[in-house]
C-alpha cells in the first residue's frame, strides 16, 4: 500500500474525485421515514477523500437544487474511509449514502456494502459513457455508480525516437521489436517495477482477458486463457530479453531521474500523470508526443485498457435516488467548473460523460509535449475507447499480494509469467475454497 | 533502570554494599525510613490497620496504569482468543449472500502449527535476529562505554546525537533509507563506487544487510543510553580501587563496567530480540525494491498483517498472533532464565 502502485492510485483517484466520484451517502436522513414527503430537502452523507474540492463541489450543488442537500464528510484517506465506513457498518448507524470507492466494487458486494441501485442508475444511463457505465456493474445489475476509468494512452520521448530513427509502434509485436532496436543504443523502451503487476492487468484487460466470470451460482476462474497468454508474451519478451528496466515507483526521484534521461523511450500512462511528469521531468519537457496505446494484432477494434473503483450506495441507505441524482449532476459542466481547485486552476477531467473534449486542454500540460493539441486529442480518444470493466473476482484484496509477489519473481526472471499467472491462479482456487465461495478453474 | 539508579542512592547512601550485586526490583528495593508513625489514619479507615491502609494508598496509584492495561491489552487479548477459535465462511455461490461464523475449536491454531510459509518467515527472522541482536548490542555497549569514559559535558552532546535515529518513526526512517540506498539518486551508491566497489542495496542478496543496518541504526541510540545509564550507577570507589591496583582503563572496561551491566545487557536483548521477531514495517517498505525476496509472508508479522487486511481472515490472523505471541514468550523466557543462571 505503501508501495507506489498505491501512491499513484490514490493521486489518481484524488483527482478522479473531483470529476465525478465524489461519494454520498443518506445517514441518519431524518425526515426520510414517515412524513417526509412535504418537507424540506433529502439530506445525505458523501463520503471521501478528495480534500480539495469535495466540499466545495456540494456546496455548489445543494445551490443548484432544492431537493437534496449534501453533507460532504471528508475523509483522511483511502483507508481510513474504509476503516469508518466498515465501523459505521458494524454498528449500523450513521451509514452514508454514496462512498467513493476504496476497493474494486465486486468486492464491495461480496461484504454486503454496495446495493442494488440498477433501478435509480438506468433512467440516467445516457449520461454516461460506455466504460463508466460497464465499470458500475456486477453480474450485469448496477452496484456502483457510474465512474469513468482513466483510459491509457502511449507517450514517447519523441527525440530519442528521432534520434534513433524508430518508428513508434502501433501494436504490442511492434512494441518488442522497437525495445529490440533501442537496446542496441542502451535505451530502455519502457520500465516495469517488480512491485507493480498493475501493467500486465491493464495488458490482460486490453487483450479480452476474464479472470473471474460468472457462471450462475458460481464464479470462472481463468488466469491463464488466451488474452492473459497473449499479455503476458509481450511482457516476457520484454524481460527475457533484456528490453526494460525495473525501477521501482517506492524511489520516485529516481524513477523520474531516469525517465529524464533519456534512456527510457516511452510508456503508457493516463491523463492525472502527467503533471507529475511535468514538473518531474525538467530535460525531457516538451520532448514527449502523446499516442494511442498499442494493439494486439488480432484485435477487432482498438481498446484502451482502463480500470475504477466505482463509488457506491452503501446497504442501509434509504435515500439511494439522491445518491444517483448527485452523481447525475456531476456530469453537468457547472458542476465540472465547480470542481475547479482554487490553488491550482485546474478542473478534474470528466472521464464519466461521453465527450470529455471540451476539458481536455486543461489537462494538458503546457510545455510538455511537442503538440499539445495532438496530444490532448490522443487523450480524448483513449477515452472513448476505454473498457472500464475489469472482472477482479470476489476476493481481490487477498489475492493481489500474491500477484505482486509472483509477478516481482517474474520480472526477476526467476519463473516465467505463465508459471506466476498459474501460481495466482492456485492461490485463488484455495482462497475460495477456505471462503466457501463456489467456484470452478477454467481448462 | 530507574532500578539501578535506585540501587545506585541506595549504594551510596549506605555503606554497605561492597560487592557487585546487580538485583532485580521487588528486592531489596522495600520502602525503607517512610515509617508515618505520627499520623496513623485510625479514624478515617478503622477495619484497616495502617499497614493495610498504605498498600492500599501505594496500590492505588497503579489503578490509571491498570485500568488502561486492561482496556487496550487484556480486553483485545480476550478479543483475540475468542476471535480465533472460530472460522468465518461464505454462505456459498458467489460470496454475495453474507457469511457465517462458526465454532472451529482449535483449527485455526491446527493450521497454523503446519503453516510452512509461516515457519519459514519464523526461522528467517530467527537467523536474523542471531545477527542483528549481538551487533546491536555490541555496538551499543561500546559506545556506552566510549561514552561513559568522556567527560560528562562531552558525553551529554553525543548522546542526544546517538539517540536521535531512535527518535524517528519507523516508517520514517525506512524512508530515509531507502532514498539514502537508492542506487540512482543515494549518496551511498557513488560513495562506494570512489572505492571500486559495485554495490546496490535494493538487490536481492542485499536486502537483510540494507535492513539489518536500519534496524541497528535505529536500534543503537536506544540501547546505548540504557546502557550507560547502567554505566553510571557503577560505584566509583570500585574503579578508584582498581585503577590503584594497576587495572589499564581497558581491563576496568571489561572486568568491572560489563559484569556491571548485564542485568541491563539482558533487557536490551529480550527487547531486541522481541522487535526482531515482530519485524514487519521495514521489509513491508523494502518490499517494494526487491519484490522478488520479500514475499507478502516474508515475516511472521507480515503474514498475521496479509490474512488479517488482505485475505481477511482475521480467525487465521489472530490464531497465528497467539502463536507468535508465544514464540515470543518463550524465547524470552529461554533467555532469560539461562542469562540469569549464568549470572548466579
Amino acid at each position: 500500500m505503501i508501495r507506489s502502485r498505491a501512491h499513484w492510485a490514490t493521486a489518481g483517484l484524488a483527482v478522479t474525485a473531483l470529476a465525478g466520484l465524489s461519494a454520498c451517502s443518506a445517514g441518519a436522513a431524518p425526515g426520510g421515514s414517515t412524513d417526509a414527503e412535504a418537507t424540506g430537502p433529502v439530506t445525505i452523507e458523501v463520503w471521501g477523500w478528495n480534500a480539495e474540492t469535495g466540499e466545495q463541489v456540494a456546496e455548489a450543488f445543494n445551490e443548484a437544487q432544492d431537493d437534496v442537500t449534501v453533507k460532504y464528510v471528508l475523509q483522511a484517506s483511502n483507508t481510513a474511509t474504509q476503516t469508518n465506513f466498515q465501523n459505521a457498518m458494524e454498528a449500523g448507524s450513521g451509514v452514508p449514502c454514496l462512498v467513493q470507492g476504496f476497493a474494486p466494487l465486486t468486492t464491495m458486494v461480496v461484504n454486503g456494502w454496495a446495493q442494488d441501485i440498477t433501478e435509480q442508475v438506468e433512467p440516467s444511463a445516457d449520461l454516461y459513457n460506455a466504460g463508466a457505465l460497464a465499470a458500475a456493474q456486477v453480474d450485469g445489475k448496477y452496484y456502483g455508480l457510474p465512474s469513468g476509468s482513466d483510459g491509457q494512452f502511449y507517450i514517447v520521448n519523441q527525440k530519442t525516437f528521432d534520434k534513433y530513427d524508430v518508428e513508434v509502434p502501433t501494436t504490442w509485436d511492434e512494441f518488442v521489436d522497437v525495445g529490440r532496436e533501442l537496446k542496441k543504443h542502451d535505451v530502455d523502451v519502457t520500465n516495469l517495477a517488480g512491485e507493480d503487476p498493475s501493467g500486465l492487468m491493464n495488458l490482460a484487460q486490453q487483450a479480452g482477458a476474464e479472470w473471474f466470470a460468472i457462471d450462475g451460482d458460481q464464479w470462472v476462474v481463468n488466469f491463464t486463457d488466451e488474452g492473459t497468454l497473449a499479455a503476458a508474451d509481450v511482457f516476457q519478451q520484454l524481460i527475457d530479453e533484456d528490453l526494460v528496466s525495473n525501477q521501482t515507483y517506492m524511489d520516485k526521484p529516481a524513477l523520474y531521474k531516469y525517465f529524464d534521461s533519456g534512456k527510457m523511450a516511452s510508456t503508457t500512462t493516463q491523463w492525472w500523470s502527467l503533471t507529475g511528469y511535468q514538473t518531474g521531468f525538467p530535460d525531457s519537457s516538451g520532448d514527449w508526443a502523446a499516442y494511442p496505446i498499442p494493439q494486439f494484432s488480432d484485435a477487432a477494434e482498438p481498446v484502451t485498457p482502463g480500470r475504477t473503483l466505482p463509488s457506491f450506495v452503501p446497504e442501509g441507505c434509504e435515500n439511494p435516488e439522491a445518491a444517483v441524482a448527485f452523481s447525475d449532476w456531476l456530469t453537468t459542466p457547472e458542476a465540472i467548473e465547480a470542481g475547479r481547485n482554487e490553488e491550482t486552476g485546474a478542473v478534474g477531467f470528466p472521464v464519466q460523460i461521453p465527450d470529455p473534449s471540451a476539458y481536455v486542454e486543461e489537462v494538458v500540460p503546457k510545455d510538455f509535449f511537442v503538440d499539445d493539441k495532438a496530444a490532448g486529442e490522443e487523450i480524448v480518444a483513449a477515452q472513448e475507447r476505454v473498457i472500464g470493466k475489469f472482472e477482479l473476482g470476489p476476493d481481490y484484496d487477498a489475492w493481489f499480494p500474491e500477484l505482486q509477489d509472483q509477478w516481482g519473481k517474474a520480472v526477476a526472471g526467476e519463473i516465467t509469467l505463465e508459471e506466476a499467472l498459474t501460481a495466482v491462479q492456485e492461490f485463488v482456487a484455495a482462497d475460495l475454497e477456505s471462503k466457501g465461495i463456489s467456484y470452478t478453474v477454467a481448462e | 533502570m530507574s532500578v539501578n539508579t535506585h540501587d545506585n542512592h541506595a549504594g551510596l547512601r549506605e555503606p554497605v554494599p561492597g560487592s557487585p550485586h546487580d538485583r532485580r526490583p521487588g528486592g531489596g528495593a522495600s520502602p525503607r525510613g517512610h515509617t508515618p508513625r505520627g499520623h496513623t489514619p485510625r479514624g478515617r479507615i478503622p477495619r484497616w490497620n495502617w499497614r493495610t491502609a498504605q498498600s492500599v494508598k501505594g496500590a492505588s496509584f497503579t489503578f490509571p496504569f491498570l485500568a488502561g492495561f486492561a482496556l487496550f491489552v487484556l480486553v483485545p487479548v480476550g478479543m483475540a482468543l475468542r476471535e480465533s477459535v472460530y472460522t468465518t465462511k461464505s454462505t456459498g455461490g458467489l460470496g454475495f449472500g453474507g457469511q457465517t461464523v462458526s465454532f472451529a475449536g482449535l483449527d485455526n491454531f491446527a493450521a497454523g502449527l503446519v503453516d510452512g510459509p509461516f515457519w519459514a518467515g519464523m526461522l528467517r527472522v530467527f537467523l536474523y535476529a542471531l545477527v542483528v541482536v549481538p551487533l546491536t548490542q555490541v555496538l551499543s555497549l561500546a559506545l556506552a562505554l566510549l561514552l561513559d569514559a568522556a567527560r560528562r559535558r562531552t558525553a551529554a552532546r553525543f548522546r542526544i546525537a546517538l539517540l536521535l535515529p531512535y527518535m524517528v518513526p519507523g516508517i520514517v526512517a525506512t524512508m530515509v533509507w531507502i532514498y539514502q540506498y537508492s542506487p540512482t539518486v543515494g549518496p551511498l551508491t557513488p560513495f562506494f563506487e570512489m572505492f571500486g566497489l559495485d554495490v546496490n542495496f535494493f538487490s536481492s542478496s542485499m536486502v537483510w544487510v540494507s535492513m539489518g543496518n536500519l534496524a541497528v541504526w535505529g536500534a543503537v541510540g536506544f540501547t546505548m543510553l540504557i546502557l550507560y545509564g547502567a554505566l553510571q550507577s557503577v560505584p566509583h570507589e570500585v574503579f578508584e580501587a582498581a585503577r590503584l591496583d594497576g587495572a589499564s582503563e581497558l581491563r576496568i572496561a571489561w572486568s568491572i563496567k560489563v559484569p556491571f551491566v548485564r542485568g541491563s545487557l539482558v533487557l536490551t536483548s529480550l527487547l531486541s530480540i522481541i522487535g526482531t521477531l515482530q519485524l514487519f514495517d521495514q521489509p513491508l517498505l523494502f518490499r517494494a525494491v526487491t519484490p522478488e525476496t520479500i514475499t507478502r509472508d516474508f515475516t511472521p508479522a507480515m503474514m498475521i498483517y496479509d490474512q488479517a487486511f488482505k485475505v481477511g481472515n482475521l480467525n487465521y490472523a489472530t490464531a497465528l498472533s497467539v502463536i507468535l505471541a508465544l514464540v515470543v514468550g518463550v524465547a524470552s523466557a529461554i533467555i532469560y532464565r539461562f542469562t540469569n543462571r549464568e549470572e548466579s
